[in-house]
Parts: structure tokens; sequence; C-alpha cells
């Protein structure tokens, strides 16, 4: 499927938040209680529309213990966003953010767009981070901040699809030259006027007459 | 000594009173002697030389004289070379011993190249290396005719000097239009002179071409030499990667005797299998149609491939021309097939698994495994029937020895059942009130059950709700914690225990079979990682050794981390194939037949099949890590294993010398701190 840009997310964050539950969520509309610890890595891929741009969504879902922070280390490489998640039912995981943001910041482009989300919003009743609290901690850090319930889907569609947007809206300001993909954003063919009037793959063999 | 002379085969003196001879008497033996061979009909004996001898010791009485032939057939060239019966003075070697050596008709299809040896005392020899990567023993011409013999190919078939060594032809075959094409468009690197040649030629070309072109491989009229300048400087231009590799290959001639025994042993074995050259031929189409498929399934592939540098030890060249080579062998198949298939010397078939009856062989009255060795490798080749695991998988991972009695492992069983117990009682015993000042053990508790419930669980022995055997995960995951508190947990520990609990059933039993294999994979977990990082960068040697413009490409990619091959390693494989599948390959690694680090080659193995997408589309990192996630169920296990097993042999002591002394699952050097204590921060 072709597209105008496609931007490569990684989602982070300590072991049993929800990174690969939100993950599902947003590519198959679908939460599954039951699945595999990641391992490494996992991969999902959705399109989304900005302003009337597709853009392919790749996202990194990550293993979030800690053994494996230095293998998690080279994911960051070319990384455009990144969702950084806590579980709102478990302190730690919200104590932890800010070695998750030092690795990010170490690793990753000083221009990738990071979203702070406060997962299993479902369950606020055994809630153990106050809202204000992970408002608070966002915008000390220069965060865009959302609670989400991977379970209820609430939120989930708007934390993915902001950071698109607000990751589209600094390439057109210029903040990204988007012909060096070290940052995160490759350019597609459809959507973006050009010679070949943006077919994907196929205009190599076009002009010519068919035998 | 011989400068002048290297450069060309045109000013050998043989071989131009050969080429004034003519085709039709090409032969220099004597009528007699052709009328008298027994080569079926149509073939031609076109070289014969007596006394062609190897030596498979240091011992002058063990040397093998036999008469080396080549036979030509329609339009294909082959090789014999057949030991001389019943020499008395050869009384230590068997028939048997002279059969494995014997070379029945091999096609030049399968040969890649000649490297000449003059040494200035002693006999000339040549060796010739199979386009499989493996070689023939050197064959010493006690009466001299080395050079006789090349030019002799060359009126035949395609053979150039090697630009980098004179002493080294090159061989490919090109009889038909068909074939060269096929090999400008498959093999552009398998003889890139060849390639040169058929590229400008095969364009224009009509099946009456075929003798002007069979003509620039001899011809004298002066033409020969700028060609081969030119095919030279494109050879040096184009892959200087090869003759390197056929200098590789030749030092793995040290192990051809081996892999030509297991080989021909396997032939006997499997004779009644009827691996025949059908199969083979339908293995090589398969593999091929494979590639086209791989190359264009992909949706996102660069539309333009680049040009993949050769695998040193590839075998394309044959699975490309196998089946043109077949046909060409006309009534020699009906004849010759299965001993032409005795030469595959590229990975056995696998076997059935070990059943009960064969098992029961391997004991003696009391219990004791007799003989370790044979039992691991009769596991190597076939793996365990699923009902015997059990029994086997305890003494396959050194919970049990191989030679105790029943009663022994009676008794161990108790001992270890109670100890077990007094462990799980460590943490049993801590009181809801104490754990509330002991936050370790609350985050280690917590992690172990976060994971256990989602370690497979699509399985029907871990799921739904409240699952016992979920529980008794849990239960051995927080035991082990205790019992080697400085490794504690970790994830991939749950995916390591899964299987084993699954064969086990007994909660003791698989606490301790799980103990001994964490000994040996214990390190894979260490917080600092050395235990990967020690095999990413054994893998990373190994490529290196095996396949050196895999090799180039990871290092000029930035990818010599090998973290793309994390998974496969962590877990061993555990989530790259089926849950059977995955029994099936662990069994065959714990046997340490041939490698205690087979897994590597395993890994290799994989690479090497995919070599030609990952190069051709210049993955970068994050696609080829990507790539090879989605390999995920998509790997045939018999085939790679009989791959890594292959290249296991092939690279031999070079292999073993490129892993590290101590590299899991090698049991650690020192056995004073094991882990470097864990700190224990959840994160």
């Amino acid at each position: 499927m072709s597209y105008a840009y496609l931007f490569k997310y990684i989602i982070i964050g300590d072991t049993g938040v929800g990174k690969s539950c939100l993950l599902l969520q947003f590519t198959d509309k679908r939460f599954q209680p039951v699945h595999d610890l990641t391992i490494g890595v996992e991969f999902g891929a959705r399109m989304i529309t900005i302003d009337n741009k597709p853009i392919k969504l790749q996202i990194w879902d990550t293993a979030g213990q800690e053994s494996f922070r230095s293998i998690t280390r080279s994911y960051y490489r070319g990384a455009a966003g990144a969702l950084l998640v806590y579980d709102i039912t478990r302190r730690e995981t919200f104590n932890h953010l800010a070695s998750w943001l030092e690795d990010a910041r170490q690793h990753a482009n000083a221009n990738m767009t990071i979203m702070l989300i406060g997962n299993k919003s479902d369950l606020a009743h055994r809630r153990a981070v106050s809202t204000e609290e992970g408002e608070q901690f966002a915008k000390e850090h220069g965060l865009i901040f959302m609670e989400a319930s991977a379970k209820t889907a609430q939120n989930v569609e708007e934390a993915f699809i902001s950071t698109a947007a607000t990751i589209y809206k600094k390439i057109q300001d210029g903040v990204f030259d988007v012909s060096n993909e070290s940052y995160g954003i490759k350019v597609g063919y459809g959507g973006i006027p050009g010679p070949s009037g943006g077919r994907d793959g196929s205009a190599s063999q076009g002009g010519g007459c068919c035998s | 000594m011989h400068e002048t002379e290297l450069n060309d085969l045109s000013d050998d003196a043989d071989y131009a009173a050969s080429l004034q001879q003519g085709s039709a008497s090409m032969t220099r033996s004597d009528s007699s002697r052709r009328s008298s061979s027994s080569e079926p009909d149509g073939a031609e004996v076109v070289y014969l030389k007596d006394n062609v001898t190897i030596h498979p010791t240091q011992y002058a009485s063990e040397r093998i004289s036999g008469r080396l032939k080549l036979i030509k057939q329609g339009a294909s060239l082959f090789m014999t070379w057949i030991p001389y019966k019943g020499q008395s003075s050869n009384a230590r070697l068997s028939e048997r011993d002279k059969n494995l050596y014997t070379i029945r008709a091999v096609p030049f299809t399968e040969i890649r190249s000649i490297r000449r040896h003059t040494p200035t005392l002693g006999w000339q020899y040549i060796i010739v290396v199979l386009s499989s990567g493996l070689a023939f023993p050197p064959l010493y011409f006690y009466n001299g005719g080395v050079r006789e013999f090349l030019a002799t190919i060359k009126q035949h078939i395609f053979l150039v000097r090697s630009a980098d060594d004179a002493n080294v032809f090159v061989v490919n075959d090109f009889q038909d239009p068909l074939q060269r094409t096929l090999s400008s468009l498959e093999l552009p690197r398998a003889v890139p002179v060849a390639n040169g040649l058929s590229s400008s030629l095969s364009a224009s070309e009509s099946p009456t071409d075929k003798n002007q072109v069979r003509a620039d491989g001899v011809a004298v009229d002066g033409s020969l030499s700028s060609i081969q300048n030119n095919g030279r400087q494109r050879q040096k231009m184009h892959d200087p990667a090869r003759d390197l590799s056929i200098h590789v290959l030749e030092k793995f001639s040290l192990v051809t005797r081996f892999a030509r025994e297991t080989t021909s042993q396997l032939f006997r074995e499997n004779h009644s299998e009827g691996f025949g050259a059908n199969e083979r031929r339908n293995h090589s189409q398969s593999s091929h149609d494979y590639r086209q498929n791989a190359a264009s399934i992909d949706v996102e592939k660069v539309p333009h491939e680049v040009p993949v540098a050769p695998d040193p030890l590839e075998k394309s060249p044959r699975s490309n021309r196998g089946e043109a080579a077949a046909t060409n062998v006309g009534t020699f198949e009906l004849i010759d097939s299965k001993e032409i298939d005795k030469l595959t010397v590229w990975g056995k078939p696998r076997q059935p698994p070990l059943g009960p009856e064969e098992w029961a062989t391997f004991l003696d009255s009391e219990g004791r495994v007799t003989d370790e060795k044979a039992l691991r490798k009769r596991i190597f080749y076939g793996g365990v029937e699923h009902n015997l695991r059990k029994e086997v998988w305890t003494f396959l991972l050194g919970y049990h020895a191989h030679d105790s009695t029943y009663a022994e492992k009676e008794y161990l069983v108790s001992i270890k059942k109670s100890e077990y117990e007094t462990i799980k009682n460590q943490w049993q015993s801590i009181s809801q009130d104490q754990a509330r000042r002991f936050t370790k053990f609350r985050e280690r508790r917590g992690l172990i059950e976060k994971d256990v419930v989602r370690t497979d669980r699509s399985l029907s022995f871990y799921e739904g709700d409240d699952n016992p055997n979920v529980n008794l995960m849990r239960d051995i995951l927080l035991t082990y914690s205790f019992y080697n508190f400085d490794l504690g947990y970790c994830q991939g520990m749950s995916d390591l225990l899964s299987p084993i609990l699954f064969i086990m059933k007994d909660e003791s039993e698989s606490f301790w079979c799980f103990v001994s294999l964490m000994e040996r994979l214990g390190p894979n977990f260490n917080r600092d990682q050395n235990g990967m990082h020690s095999q990413l960068f054994a893998l990373s040697k190994l490529v290196e050794l095996l396949d050196v413009p895999l090799h180039n490409y990871f290092k000029q990619n930035d990818c010599l981390n090998y973290f793309f091959c994390f998974r496969w390693i962590l877990i061993q494989f555990k989530r790259e194939f089926e849950y059977e599948r995955t029994l099936r390959l662990w069994e065959v690694l714990w046997t340490h037949h041939l490698s205690e680090h087979l897994h590597l080659y395993v890994c290799v193995a994989i690479l090497k099949r995919y070599r030609r997408k990952i190069m051709g589309e210049q993955m970068d990192f994050d696609t080829l890590l990507k790539f090879i996630n989605e390999l995920s169920g998509q790997i045939d296990l018999d085939a790679i294993l009989k791959d890594a097993e292959a290249l296991c042999i092939c690279a031999g002591e070079h292999g073993a010398a490129s892993i590290p002394p101590g590299t899991p699952p090698s049991l650690p050097l020192d056995t004073g701190l094991l882990y470097t204590q864990q700190d224990d921060e959840v994160l």
C-alpha cells in the first residue's frame, strides 16, 4: 500500500504495563489478555491518515525487562516517535519513567516525539498513580500525555495518531530533513505528487510496451 | 619455476598435440583400451591414467592406487577414479575403505575447481574441489600426466585458470546455450569469467553457435588469450572473494574423509528409502523455485535487486544445473545414479526418531546407557519419540548420569525431591507480613506471576484459568530464583521451562532438569548479557569463516552485533518453530554431537538460506531485524539441521576455534562465582 510517509515508532516501558496490548489494540482493534511475553522485539504496522495524507506507522514493541535494556537501546536508532508506557495501577512502573526517558534521550534522535501513556485506565479503582501526576511528569519533560486503556480501547487510537500528527507537524515546520532516514521517517510514493504519478514499485515497468 | 608456461595451457605441448588430432581422436588412450572399457553406450573414455594414488594416511602401506579416467557422454564430461582390486600389499585396507574413496562418475557440473601441485620433489598431485565445497583427497600421479589431464578437460568443458593462483583451475560446464543462459541469469557470481563470456554471447546465440562458443574455449587463433585476459580482469573486479574461498575450502579437504565416510554410511543405511536422483532433482527444482518465489513475494521490495556475492560454500551451481546434468547423464543415470548420490556430501537426511525398542538396545539390564556416544549420535540424527522423551531427556540434560542404574536413578529422584521441597519451602514460608518488608521477593514473585500467564497459553497443557500447570511453572521458577538467587529470574526462562514441564509433568523432576539446562544457558540471562554477547560474537566469527561476502555485508551495514539473532539464541529458537518442532530441535542440540554449539551453526544455516534475499534487497539493520523476526514459523527444521551439520563439519577445527572457550552452552570455565549478582530492580 502506498504512503506519503512512513514513521518508525518504538514502544517502551516496564514489563507488564501493556505495551503489546496497546499495539494489538491499535493494529487489530482487539484486546488479547493471553499472549506470549515479548522477547527482543515484535513489530506491528498500520496505515493512518493525517491531513489527507496516508501515513504508515511501523511500530516496534520492545521487551521491558531491565536485562534487555542493552539490546533495546539498539532499537531506538531511527525512531521518529516513542510511546513511553506505565501502568496506573503499579506505582513502580511510574517511578521508572525517568530511567526510560534517559535511555530514550541518550539513544534516540533528539527530535523524537515522545508520548507518555498511563495505561489500564479501565482499572481506575486500583489506581496508584493519579492523572495529575502523569500530567505533571509529562509537562516537566516536554512529553505529550494521555491515559489510555488497551482493554477498552479508550484513547488508543488517539495516542498513536496524535503522536503522528505531532511528527507530521514537525515535518511541515522543517524540523526534520526527511531525506535523512535517521529521523525515522521515510518518504513514500503515494500522496506526494511526483513525476511517476505516485505508483509504488511499478515505475520501472511503465512506459514500455508489453511483450 | 613454471612462470612462463603458467599463463595459459595453449603453450602446452600435449595440449597442442591433442588439439591437432581433432576431436574424433581426442583420446590418447589406444583403441584396445577404449574398446575394452565397460562404459555404457555412447560413453567415450577421453583420458585414462594408471597408478593415480591417494594417501589416506601417512603410511605407505595404506596408499590406494587406481585408475583415473575422464569419460565423455553426450555433452557431459565425467571423472572417475576406481581403485585396483585385490592388491595384497594393501591388506590393512578393507574393500570398504576402498569403496569409500572410489570416485564414480562425478560430472564436471559438480566440480568447482582443480588445484594442481607440482612439488620439485615427489609426485605431482591434484585436489578436486566440488561445488558443494568439499574436496576429494589429493590424487597423486605416480606416472605423471597432470598437465595432460587438465588439457584434456579443457578440450571438453570450460576451464580457466584462476586469476589469483595460476595453479587453480576453475571449472564451469556450459555445453548448451540454455545452461549458459541460465547461468548468466542465476549465477552471475559462480564463475565470473564464464559469465563475462556468456552474457556477451548468450543474447545473440542460437543452438548452432554452440560449436563456435565451445571453440572459443579451445581456440588457437589468438583470440583465446584476449578473451581470457578480459575474463581475468572481470574476475578480479567482480569477485575477489571467490579465489579466497577456494583456498579456504581446500583447507576443508581435511574433513572430506569424514564427510564421505558418513555419507557412504548413510547411503547404506538409507538405501531402502530411495533418496535417489529423482528426489534430489525435485529438491533442486524446488529450491530453485523457492528462490524465485522468495524474490517475488515481498511487497515492499527494492525494485532493482543488487547482484549478490556468491556463497563460498554454495551448492547452487549444482542445483541450478543439476537437472540438465542429470538428463545428460543418460544411460549413466541408470547405472550410476546411486553412486553419484554417494558423492552428495552436503548434509544427511534425517532419521526417524528413536523408539522404545531401539532405546532398549542402548541399555544394559540394569538401565545403564552402554554406549553414550552412539546414543547421542543416534538422537542427533533423528530425535526421540515423544513418549520416550521423559526418560531420555533426563539423560540428555545431565540430570541422570548415563552410567547410573535404574535403582540409582530412583534413589536420586527421591533425594532430589526432598531437596526441591526444602528450597521451595524457603519462599513458601515467607508470610504475607514478612513479604511486605521484602521488596525484592515481592518484585520477583510479581514478575514471575506476570510471565507464567504469558507463556504458551495457547497450548492445551497451559490454557485456561487457574491451570495447575501454570501454577507449577510459577512455583518452579520462584524456587529456581531461590536456588540460584544471584541469577534470579529473567524473562525467557519461562520459555525454557515450559517444554521441560510439558514433558516431565512432575514438579521436582522438571525443576532439576531445568537446573541442568540452566547450568549451560544461565549466562544467557546475566544482567550484563555476557553470555549472549559471547554467543553473538562467536556467531559473527562463524559467518566470517563460512560466508565471507555475507560477513562483509553485515559489516558494511553496521549489523555485526547480530542483535537480529538475539531471540534465536536467548531461548534456543523456541519462538521460531512450532512447539513439537522445538522439542525436536532441543533434543538434537542437547546431544552435543559434533559440537556443543550446533545452535550457532543453525543460525548460520538459516542466514545462509536467506543470504541472497538479505543482500539482494540491501536490508539495513531495521529491515533485517524485522525480516528475521518474521521468519518465525517459516523455517524448515530438518533442512536447516542438515545444513547446520554440514556447516559444522565444513568448519571443522576452524569453526571450533572461532568459538571462545566458555561460550554457552559450554559449562562455565570457572566454578567460582557463576553469576554476577543481579540488581533486582524490576524495570
